[in-house]
């Protein structure tokens, strides 16, 4: 028998029994449709988390910190007091201070293997922001780099030496300044304090709106490098004695990712962290996964439970068919064909479960992604929760289909060891 | 007698073994010539349909030979013995084995799908076969939907559609009325008679196995010479032209003899009488007997 006839004969077959058929193939639907959603949710979100990653700017980018050495459980130098050492330098904050990077430090990161440049990030701690209306607002300030990688609904990202601020979205509207639009070229007001705890106010010109994202830097207004520089200056004059410069954070360029690894050590053995973007969504990253692959074994128990819905089926048709079977035997098609035939019955009723599925799942998957950006997700611009990419889902059918086989062999093997006199006598 | 398409030589088949151990056939010798009807004639459980399964090449024998065409058979694989019933038999069975959900056509041709034909040829083959029974209108009828001569009809048109050298019949008039049954009995004698195809009939309807050139009888598994029998006559003159059939040597009840040693082998008065009750059984009688159980839905028709 031909392949194209048995596979015909074997199409043929399944719908003769419709109501089985399609009580089988209403399970492995089940199972075909969940693990597609699920896996549009995986690929959804880690879609968005790569675009997010990509709005911090390089992904070859390190921030390093300095690690406060209490803070250190395991470190080498063991439990009790730390040796007071004055040329550490301390970030001052409004309510204390927290470790910084020193000049020597930033030194150190350069002359690590596998980093190219390296940015301190100046800590500035504005006192408020002043709407032209004389409104003030808290303020922290984003850090001049991440601008760059941001969606912006207006206007463009701060120019290095101009007095400029990019503004998020939501802070439009509570400053008066009209739309989106309307606010590029706006001035707000920065105000500030120096050691001696002298206000001075600073100008900036709004050069754009960014939009609002889920893990990204947006949620603060973020300064020109240039305005930024110029708040560090003050904030830090005025003191009597000379303060070491002192940095929050250190954006490292890394050259060869592949040292990255390296590079990480070494920077813990001078007590300092350096993390990636990566690293940094690495949690959220975790967490999503691990939902998905929850959502994922459901689904494959109910294709697993499926399985044996096809072993059921075809069992009983093979017992139906027992005459038929017989009858074919002894017409001359070879057991390897009686097989072939059964496991591509088995086989298409896993393809008719699993691109129902699949399909179903698609079209629920986008229009759900739909309704839910324009709602419960508005504020996640550029998250499609649901996102089908067409491998995983041809993936899906395939491993369906080969389930679907592995089921079938049981019947199929019955079928094939059938004897045609046994069948034929049969009364 | 034309040159043997069959021959066997001391074929014994036994079922299972000791306590359940059971000879269903001692030793049977016996040739089929070219063109010849034979009918395999015996009560129930005397063996027939295992004579004719192995002489289908559908089962092997315990001891024995089954040759086709001087060839024994013996030493064939699964794959050749396999090819040689699809290309050299056609099948008749008491019940159909139609696939009920298949088209008559479709049924026809199962033989050729099997064979790899390609489907065209298939139609064009299938259809000749259906129109040579007068069938050909019902080429797209569901199998299911049709009257039992009908369905033998077409079961004989795919016992035709390869060509094939014997049709081996198992009770094929088992499941029909009388003047359904004549029909049938009618459209083989006359493949016989005109396209030279030798016929194995399996029955206990002696007037069907007069029709045939030649008669085996089978007694417990052992061929039996026949018994002249005082009501039934000589010969087929229901309908049948004695002296056109081929192969038969004799007009007469043919007298069985033992090949290797040429003796004609003689009854006891007690087989007598149990091979005349065995010729003497009705039609449908006996396990053969309910036409219910042959149409059980799901199943094929
Ligand atoms: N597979 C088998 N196992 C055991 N006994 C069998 C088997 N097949 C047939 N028989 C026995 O062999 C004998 C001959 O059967 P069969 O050839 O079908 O007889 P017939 O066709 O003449 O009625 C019967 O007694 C039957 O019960
Ligand atoms: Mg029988």
């Amino acid at each position: 028998m031909k392949f194209i006839d048995l596979l015909r004969t074997a199409i043929g077959n399944t719908f003769r029994s419709k109501a089985r058929t399609v009580l089988t193939v209403i399970a492995i639907f089940i199972g075909a449709f969940t693990l597609t959603l699920t896996s549009g949710i995986g690929t959804g979100v880690n879609d968005y988390i790569d675009k997010t990653v990509a709005a911090f700017g390089n992904d070859n980018a390190l921030f390093v910190q300095k690690v406060s050495e209490q803070s250190t459980p395991g470190s080498n130098e063991g439990d009790g007091p730390t040796e007071y050492n004055p040329d550490e330098a301390d970030v001052r904050l409004g309510f204390g201070s927290v470790s910084g990077l020193t000049d020597s430090d930033i030194d150190k990161i350069e002359k690590i293997d596998g980093v190219g440049s390296v940015d301190p990030m100046y800590l500035v701690t504005p006192k408020y922001l002043e709407s032209a209306s004389g409104k003030k607002f808290k303020l922290s300030l984003g850090s001049p780099p991440e601008a760059d990688g941001l969606q912006l609904e207006s206007g463009k990202a701060p120019e290095r030496a101009k007095d400029e601020i990019l503004l998020p979205a939501s802070w439009v509207e509570p400053l008066g300044l009209g739309s989106n639009q309307d606010a590029v070229g706006k001035s707000v007001k920065i105000a500030i304090g120096n050691a001696m705890d002298q206000e001075r106010t600073f100008t900036a010109k709004v050069s754009g709106v960014s939009q609002a994202s889920l893990a990204g830097p947006s949620d603060n207004p973020i300064p020109s490098a240039g305005l930024n520089k110029k708040l560090y200056d003050y904030q830090v004059s005025g003191s009597p004695k000379k303060v070491p410069n002192s940095y929050f954070t250190a954006t490292a360029t890394v050259d060869d990712m592949s040292k990255v690894g390296a590079i990480k050590s070494e920077l813990s053995d001078e007590h300092m962290q350096g993390r990636t973007v990566e690293d940094q969504l690495g949690m959220f990253r975790a967490v999503i996964n691990g939902i998905v692959w929850i959502l994922n074994s459901f689904a494959i128990i109910a294709l697993l439970a499926a399985g044996f819905g096809i072993v059921n089926t075809l069992l009983m048709s093979v017992q139906e068919r027992t005459r038929e079977i017989g009858l074919m035997k002894a017409l001359g098609m070879s057991g390897g064909k009686v097989f072939g035939l059964f496991s591509l019955e088995a086989i298409f009723i896993g393809f008719l479960g699993s691109a129902i599925g699949a399909a179903v799942a698609v079209a629920a998957g986008s229009i759900l992604s739909g309704v839910l950006s324009n709602g419960l997700l508005s504020s996640l611009p550029g998250l499609s929760l649901f996102l089908f990419n067409p491998v995983n889902i041809a993936a899906i059918i395939l491993s369906v289909m080969f389930i679907a086989f592995l089921a079938g062999t049981i019947p199929a093997m019955r079928a094939a060891r059938q004897d045609p006199i046994t069948a034929l006598r049969y009364e | 007698m034309a040159a043997p398409v069959l021959e066997t030589e001391n074929l014994v088949k036994i079922y299972g073994r000791g306590d359940t151990r059971f000879d269903a056939l001692k030793g049977i010798n016996l040739e089929i010539g070219k063109g010849e009807s034979v009918a395999v004639v015996g009560k129930s459980g005397s063996g027939k349909s295992t004579l004719m399964h192995l002489l289908a090449l559908l089962d092997g024998p315990t001891h024995g030979v089954v040759a086709l065409e001087g060839r024994p058979t013996g030493d064939l694989s699964a794959k050749e013995l396999n090819e040689l019933r699809n290309s050299a038999f056609g099948f008749v069975f008491q019940q159909f084995f139609l696939t009920p959900n298949q088209s008559v056509l479709e049924n026809v041709t199962l033989p050729l799908k099997i064979a790899g034909v390609p489907a065209a040829e298939r139609k064009r083959r299938g259809l000749e076969a259906l129109e040579q029974l007068e069938m050909a209108d019902k080429a797209d009828n569901k199998a299911t939907d049709l009257s039992g001569g009908q369905k033998q009809r077409v079961v004989i048109a795919r016992a035709l559609i390869n060509n094939p050298s014997v049709i081996f019949a198992d009770e094929p008039t088992g499941n029909l009325d009388s003047a359904t049954s004549k029909v049938v009995e009618d459209i083989l004698f006359g493949l016989n008679r005109d396209k030279g195809i030798t016929l194995v009939v399996v029955t206990h309807d002696e007037d069907l196995a007069q029709r045939c050139g030649r008669q085996i009888y089978l007694v417990d598994g052992e061929v039996v010479p026949n018994l002249p029998k005082s009501t039934s006559g000589v010969g087929g003159e229901r309908g049948g032209q004695p002296g056109t059939r081929p192969a038969s040597s004799t007009t007469g009840p043919l007298q069985v003899t033992e090949p290797t040693t040429g003796a004609i082998v003689t009854l006891s008065e007690a087989d007598a009488a149990e091979i005349a009750r065995a010729a003497q059984e009705p039609p449908r009688a006996g396990r053969h007997a309910a036409p219910s159980t042959t149409d059980q839905p799901g199943a094929t028709a």
